[in-house]
């Protein structure tokens, strides 16, 4: 096989992006992917929402610079990839979840992120239809939005294929080649692939692959369930979230998407935790009442499929990203928890930066290292 | 248009009522299937498509794909499986619909949960004798259907079927079987039956979603068990002009014809030779249906030859080495034009001929519908698959393979329970092929007595008429030793014609020479109306539809048990041996327009038709992406639509090889729930059905 400057593995949310970002600082890249094309893991069953509005520095920074990645697509490289910028609505129906939001909303402002409380009429007017009993209002952040996942990584795969990076599906990483200390090969069910950096962009699998250098990262994936109905013509435009939990679940959320379908998926309680994705009897009677009790005007939308994808979670909820400290060139950009769509564009640049520059956003690194105590909880996950 | 005479079907009395489609006032009866209703005001558009604005009609009037959507009382539904109610304000689906501002706030409810030890999907033929095996050894089943009755596609057949009497009621119409069997299985009481349910999904905990659309209702079914009887789905064609109004599946039009007895088409083209293509063509002519020929891009028949010289004789043209090279029309399907293919099976638009029809019809093979069986295997239970969803094949064989299902299924639950082995022979045998093809020579009966003529040429697993002879006098060769064997006359015959009547492909006649010199008398067995009087002269057809000169009617029968003519003739005496049929279609009718009209624009064929995704725009992505894997086309919307690729991504394997992937480089897309869409209020049990 070919002898590369990097390799990327995985081919999801956040690999593709970054072997593009880093074929265009010159590299030459492949990405090595188990399955057989680009998306085909956890980036398909990411429902598509993208966001800046985290409660978390690093991760606001890293959001915001996915935003302004996406809104280039259509007009810079004319990769449309279905991205509506309607906004994230919490609708709030309890005086707590009120004051739960709007006490996020100082910090959250002090971050620079565009968000407010909007009264319930207008939470009404954006989601028309959307249960006026008990409505209290919401905290809408109109800079957010949502695309379809699977152009996403389709985009960037047609950007990095144009840039001479080469995709090698059905290909299974086995181990590592380490020569003092310095990465230098992959070993793989198809053979070797020689390389200086290696980044671990495995997603669901990242543990697994960190452990081949000897690493042990703690990323331990659970599953949430997702569906999608029949297209109708627009009603709404934001990502509605309700974080009100009920006896089984915590929240759902659900958009409508550039189709006119609506995608939705719901957090359930206990968390399911490991790799299965095959999709259970559960999930409709959990997360549909819900939503009729929100929306009642969705009884009549017919759900058209469900499925089931994984969110690799950290103890602490943020990513890990950094390079090892044991084996020079091989970088970890793992434990997205789910938001590795919305955070990979914005990785991907900063990646990049370091692996072909050297160059790394402190506060960034620091906050999403490898080696930094997990203890810490984010509110707004 | 209806059906108002049929040879074979009894025409019921239906309620009339009134409903609007696009504001106009029609009339239709009162729980037929609203397209149904739509068809026979002779309304073939249902809805117009996001994509080009394209008119779509009726496809597979079975519930799977969603192309017959229409507005029903400000809903979308698929009128295929919609029953009409009078005052129904239909109207045509355009575009995406309108989600109507219904915002009133109503209390949820959990799925009932029910149980059982084996739930089996899908009541055909398989499915119904599985139960039957199953409850006869005291398991309680659930046996799931998504129509109203049993018998699967059953209930379409109008003729008489193949097998033996004894192992799968050889001789009877399928109507008839799919009565028996549904009383069978509603006798016994461990058979829990859920009609009008369709299971939108095998889940790996171990249930079944059960969608339950007129009730509004979403049931879980835990079984311990599961058998996927789920019959096949009729393949498509990748044709320009493929998603014109009028361009439907056989078994759609079967379902129309022969189920809800609307004369869905004045004149159609059938596309493919095997046994459907053939016996719709036969359903045609008995519905007083015009058929301009069949076509078949293989060198040969491929269905049983008793079927396709049966609709020969009638005056139905079989076109072998043909294609459908494009099928146009101003939103519907007003001609269609074949050519003969080279040897790569290319187009010779040379020899292109086109023919003034207003249907075409897709008969070009069916696919087992077995995602639950792989739903099963994922989940990790006990799961079997039977009839059509475990291979394609006839529903004689379906019968037996059933009972060796349900046996198998007991065995696998841990019981002691095991499978006559002959049942597999007879199910082997059941499901052959056609097998070889024999001459044979006829010579009149010395004396005055009748005797049989078996124009039964080829192999094929059928034997009814050794069973009714009340003599006795019919025995199958020993060739094979099996009822693939060809029967053969020896013994007494009283012309009693009661292997006339029983024979499937109408192959037997019953002659003895007449009192004048150089005269037989024949007897013919005919599944048409007629007005034959004595004396008339009508056009005699040899077994592979030649004409043979003319006879004259001496007599008429009919025989009620059989749904079944007996025409005697008198007959020049050297045809008596060689005539098997009457002409049915004048010839004129067959003939191609004076020129071949046609565009050769083979990249606008449709290949998914919900999303309406061309084969030339899959082409260009497979190309410009180097696409392997058919989970990335959903980059254009393939198999994205309602039907979730149930159509498309079984033409798709052939699109990626045009564009040059090898066929060990493809990789499958990945199926998930739902099999068909299910409404939210469903899902909720919100309340609201109508029973």
């Amino acid at each position: 096989m070919k002898t590369y400057d990097a390799v990327v593995i995985g081919a999801g949310s956040v690999g593709v992006p970054l072997a593009y970002r880093l074929a265009v600082r010159g590299l030459q890249v492949a990405v090595v992917e188990k399955l057989a094309s680009v998306g085909q893991g956890q980036n398909k069953a990411a429902i598509g929402g993208i966001r800046a509005t985290h409660s978390d520095r690093a991760k606001i920074k890293v959001g915001n610079a996915s935003l302004h990645v996406i809104r280039r697509l259509l007009p810079d490289y004319g990769q449309d990839v279905d991205y509506i910028e309607g906004g994230y609505l919490f609708p709030a129906y309890s005086e707590e979840i009120a004051q739960g939001l709007k006490k996020l909303l100082p910090m959250q402002k002090s971050f620079g992120l565009d968000i407010d409380w909007i009264e319930a009429g207008e939470v009404r007017k954006r989601c028309p239809g959307i249960l006026e009993d008990g409505l209290l209002g919401g905290t809408f952040s109109p800079e957010d939005g949502h695309l379809s996942s699977l152009k996403l990584a389709g985009a960037f795969h047609r950007l990095a294929a144009a840039e001479g990076v080469d995709f090698l599906f059905n290909t299974t990483v086995l181990g590592f080649e380490v020569e003092k200390g310095k990465v230098s090969a992959v070993l793989t069910d198809q053979g070797q692939i020689t390389c200086s950096y290696v980044v671990n962009a495995a997603g669901g699998y990242g543990r697994d692959i960190s452990l081949m250098v000897g690493t042990d990262l703690p990323v331990y994936p659970d599953s949430h369930e997702a569906g999608v109905t029949e297209p109708v013509q627009r009603f709404f435009l934001p990502m509605l979230v309700d974080i009100a939990p009920d006896e089984q679940s915590d929240n759902y959320y659900f958009y409508q998407n550039a189709e006119g379908q609506i995608v939705f998926c719901i957090t359930p309680r206990p968390k399911r935790m490991g790799t299965d994705r095959r999709s259970t009897s559960e999930f409709l009677p959990m997360v549909i009442p819900r939503m009729l009790n929100l929306y009642p005007r969705l009884r009549n939308l017919k759900v058209r499929r469900v499925w089931r994808g994984l969110y690799p979670m950290t103890p602490d909820g943020k990513p890990i990203v950094g390079f090892d400290q044991d084996v020079q060139g091989f970088f970890h950009a793992i434990g997205m928890c789910g938001q590795g769509l919305m955070l990979g564009p914005g990785l991907a640049d900063m990646i990049a930066l370091a692996i072909a520059e050297g160059q790394e956003d402190e506060e960034v690194f620091a906050d999403l290292s490898p080696y930094r105590d997990f203890s810490g909880d984010e509110l707004l996950k | 248009m209806r059906i108002t005479k049929h040879p074979v079907l009894d025409i019921p009395e239906g309620k009339s009522v009134s409903f609007t489609f696009d504001g106009q006032t029609l009339v239709g009866q009162d729980g037929e299937m609203v397209s149904s209703a739509l068809f026979a005001n002779g309304i073939r558009t249902f809805s117009i498509h996001t994509v080009g604005d394209a008119p779509q009609g009726l496809f597979c009037a079975n519930g799977q794909c969603a192309q017959c959507t229409v507005i029903i009382d400000g809903l979308p539904v698929k009128s295929c499986i919609t029953p009409l109610r009078a005052g129904m304000e239909i109207k045509t689906l355009v575009h995406h619909p309108e989600l109507p501002p219904d915002d009133k706030w109503r209390p949820a409810n959990k799925p009932e949960e029910l149980s059982c030890q084996v739930l089996i999907v899908g009541a055909g033929p398989s499915g119904i004798t599985a139960a039957i095996e199953l409850a006869d050894r005291g398991f309680s089943v659930i046996l799931v259907d998504d129509k109203d009755h049993l018998g699967g596609k059953l209930v379409l057949q109008t003729h008489k079927f193949f097998g033996s009497m004894a192992d799968c009621y050889a001789g009877t119409r399928g109507t008839d079987i799919a009565r028996i069997l549904e009383q069978e299985a509603r006798s016994r009481e461990n058979i829990t039956i859920m009609s009008g349910s369709t299971v939108a999904g095998i889940y790996a905990d171990g249930k079944a979603g059960v969608y339950q659309d007129r009730l509004e209702k979403y049931v879980h079914v835990s079984f311990e068990g599961l058998i996927v009887a789920t019959g096949a789905r009729e393949r498509s064609l990748i044709f320009p002009g493929n998603d014109l109004p009028g361009v439907f599946g056989a078994g759609a039009f079967q379902t129309l014809v022969n189920r809800d007895l609307v004369k869905s088409s004045e004149r159609v083209l059938i596309v493919g030779c095997g046994n459907v293509g053939l016996i719709g063509a036969y359903h045609a002519l008995q519905a007083g249906i015009e058929v301009v020929g069949l076509l078949d891009i293989a060198p040969r028949v491929t269905g049983y030859k008793v079927h396709a010289d049966k609709i020969k004789r009638m005056g139905v043209p079989i076109y072998l080495n043909h294609t459908l090279i494009g099928v146009q029309g101003q939103g519907k399907v007003e001609e269609a034009t074949i050519a003969q293919v080279d040897a790569q099976w290319n187009p010779l638009v040379e020899t292109a001929k086109t023919f003034a029809v207003d249907t075409v019809l897709i008969a070009v093979g069916l696919s087992s519908a077995d995602e639950f069986y792989h739903s099963g295997l994922a989940g990790g239970f006990p799961v079997l698959k039977t009839g059509d969803a475990g291979e394609i094949a006839e529903a004689s064989s379906a019968m037996i393979g059933g009972r060796i299902v349900g046996r198998e299924m007991a065995a696998l639950l841990g019981h002691d329970i095991s499978v006559p082995k002959e049942w597999f022979e007879k199910a082997e045998i059941l499901k052959s092929h056609p097998g070889k093809v024999f001459e044979r020579s006829y010579a009149l009966p010395a004396e005055g007595g009748w005797e049989p003529m078996i124009h039964c040429y080829q192999e094929i697993p059928c034997n009814p008429c050794t069973t009714v002879c009340p003599h006795d006098s019919i025995h199958l060769t020993d060739e094979t030793g099996t009822i693939m064997d060809l029967p053969e006359f020896g013994g007494k015959c009283i012309g009693c014609g009661l292997c006339v009547l029983i024979c499937p492909g109408l192959a037997i006649t019953l002659v003895r020479k007449s009192k004048t010199d150089g005269l037989a008398e024949l007897i013919l067995p005919h599944e048409f109306d007629h007005d034959f009087q004595q004396g008339d002269v009508v056009r005699l057809r040899d077994p592979e539809g030649l004409n043979l000169g003319d006879g004259t009617i001496i007599a008429t029968r009919y025989n009620k048990k059989h749904r079944t003519h007996l025409i005697t003739l008198e007959v020049p005496a050297d045809l008596a041996t060689r005539a098997v049929g009457i002409l049915v279609q004048p010839e004129e009718v067959t003939k191609p327009l004076p020129e071949a009209d046609f565009t050769y624009l083979p990249d606008n064929a449709v290949v998914c038709r919900c999303e309406r995704v061309t084969v030339g725009e899959i082409r260009d992505f497979i190309q410009q992406n180097d696409v392997t894997d058919m989970n990335q086309l959903k980059l254009v919307r393939v198999a994205m639509g309602a039907c979730g690729g149930k159509t498309c991504l079984d033409l798709v394997p052939r699109v990626l090889m045009q564009a040059g992937v090898k066929r060990e480089d493809i990789h499958p897309a990945t199926h998930r729930p739902l099999t068909v869409e299910v409404p939210m209020k469903a899902l909720a049990n919100q309340g609201g059905g109508q029973g």
